[in-house]
């Protein structure tokens, strides 16, 4: 079962043939040269719109989102026979399963996201899927 | 769709170079007003190439691109109306793909976003000039070069599953807070989540390392860009050279089919070096 989005020609490898926009302001907003900056500001007065789409890794919120992550992995079933390589530890503690159908909901959510990315850009990812998942609103 | 500035399928900037045989071809310096507007300037390239007529840059009223020259480079540059806003996503994506267009047929010093002078003649003396010889040698070394992005991103629910299998404190933890409510768990909460941050942490640079040995014998350098999301397990920017190619594909596509259970791989490319140009020129002066 492949779970992967090949938008490309090479099978699992997503090779998208232009850059997202998120893949975009990663790019161009924070890498190449530099014109040094008096001479920049001192010859126009533009504003430039710049959007940080990084997140801050190590932060509570982010810690919170792990932990709502983990304890809704109850549900989706923890027997995953289905799915090559998951819950090896998982499946003798644990293993009441409940429907396959929404394992594959699941994953097919992964790829989802997976695909948001290379959309808009990172926090309209991260926003679509608190909405999916029922999650609070920030 | 995102905005392509009105050139969807446009993907030629420059025709290749020329040698002194075809050193006849018009070169323009562009036509700039300098009471009116300012040159944005994308990037910088030998002063040989040539522009495909009718490429054009950012802007709401987009002009054509047009070269600065000054010796052996020049300045890839489009006017652009300093009253207009500039930064729009249709901006963004412009300079990325006339960039990136570029690369794919001469070597490109790439700019980020939003390098603005006031005329064509202070992008000579105020970027060229002071940096002519560096940036020459620049380019030479960028010959037949070329920037890729290697990208690999878990899929949640195995990267948590692995965490989850790999640590009983996790399992712990899960069990205590699962189902009971917010007021009671805060700290247990940020507890677990602080464990599988640091666990996610560790298999980034375990799978980091092992995506970096995998791909090191088929470029010529590479550059880790941090995570930006949670979920990233690796950020690659890789210089290929024209003749690693094929072996560069086969090595993105074989971790890509090796882990493809854990996590989707995309490889972005081929782009302009931007990865792989120092910051800051010399200033002028």
């Amino acid at each position: 079962m492949t779970t992967a989005s090949s938008a490309g020609s090479t099978g699992v490898l997503d090779r998208p043939s232009s850059s997202g926009l998120a893949d975009v302001l990663d790019t161009i907003l924070d890498k190449g040269l530099v014109i040094d900056a008096f001479v920049r500001v001192a010859v126009v007065g533009i504003e430039l719109v710049t959007i940080d789409a990084r997140i801050v890794v190590a932060s509570v919120d982010t810690y919170l989102k792990f932990a709502e992550a983990v304890n809704r992995l109850e549900l989706a079933p923890r027997e995953e026979q289905g799915l090559p390589g998951l819950a090896k530890g998982l499946s003798e503690g644990a293993s009441k399963g409940k429907v396959k159908g929404a394992a594959a909901g699941a994953l097919e959510a992964a790829g989802d996201k997976w695909r948001e990315f290379t959309d808009p850009h990172d926090r309209h990812d991260r926003s679509a899927r608190r909405n999916r998942d029922g999650d609070r609103e920030e | 769709m995102i905005g392509m500035t009105g050139r969807p399928g446009e993907t030629v900037t420059v025709t290749g170079r020329s040698d002194m045989a075809t050193s006849t071809h018009t070169r323009t310096r562009g036509p700039i007003d300098d009471r009116t507007g300012a040159c944005y300037i994308y990037g910088i390239v030998p002063a040989d190439v040539e522009i495909v007529p009718g490429v054009t840059g950012i802007g709401e009223s987009p002009a054509q691109v047009s070269l600065v020259i000054d010796g052996d480079i020049a300045a890839l540059v489009s006017e652009i109306d300093v009253a207009g806003p500039i930064g729009r996503p249709a901006d963004l994506i412009a300079h990325e793909e006339l960039l990136n267009a570029t690369a794919r047929e001469v070597p490109v010093l790439p700019l980020r976003f939003g390098a603005v002078l006031s005329s064509p003649e202070s992008v000579v003396t105020d970027l060229l000039a002071p940096n002519h010889d560096e940036f020459a040698a620049a380019l030479a070394s960028l010959e037949g070069r070329t920037q890729y992005v290697v990208h690999g991103r878990y899929l949640e629910d195995v990267l948590l599953r692995e965490v989850l299998s790999e640590n009983s404190e996790v399992a712990r933890l899960r069990e205590e807070t699962r189902g009971r409510p917010e007021a009671e768990t805060r700290s247990a909460m940020i507890q677990l989540g602080e464990i599988v941050g640091s666990a996610v942490e560790e298999k980034r640079a375990a799978d980091t390392d092992a995506a970096v040995d995998a791909l090191t014998p088929h470029c010529v350098a590479i550059m880790l860009r941090p995570a930006a999301h949670e979920h990233d397990a690796f950020r690659i920017a890789a210089l290929v050279d024209t003749h690693q190619q094929a072996d560069w594909d086969r090595a993105v596509e074989s971790i890509a089919e090796g882990w493809q259970d854990r996590m989707t791989v995309r490889l972005l490319g081929p782009l302009a070096p931007y990865d792989f140009v120092s910051p800051e020129p010399t200033p002028a002066g």
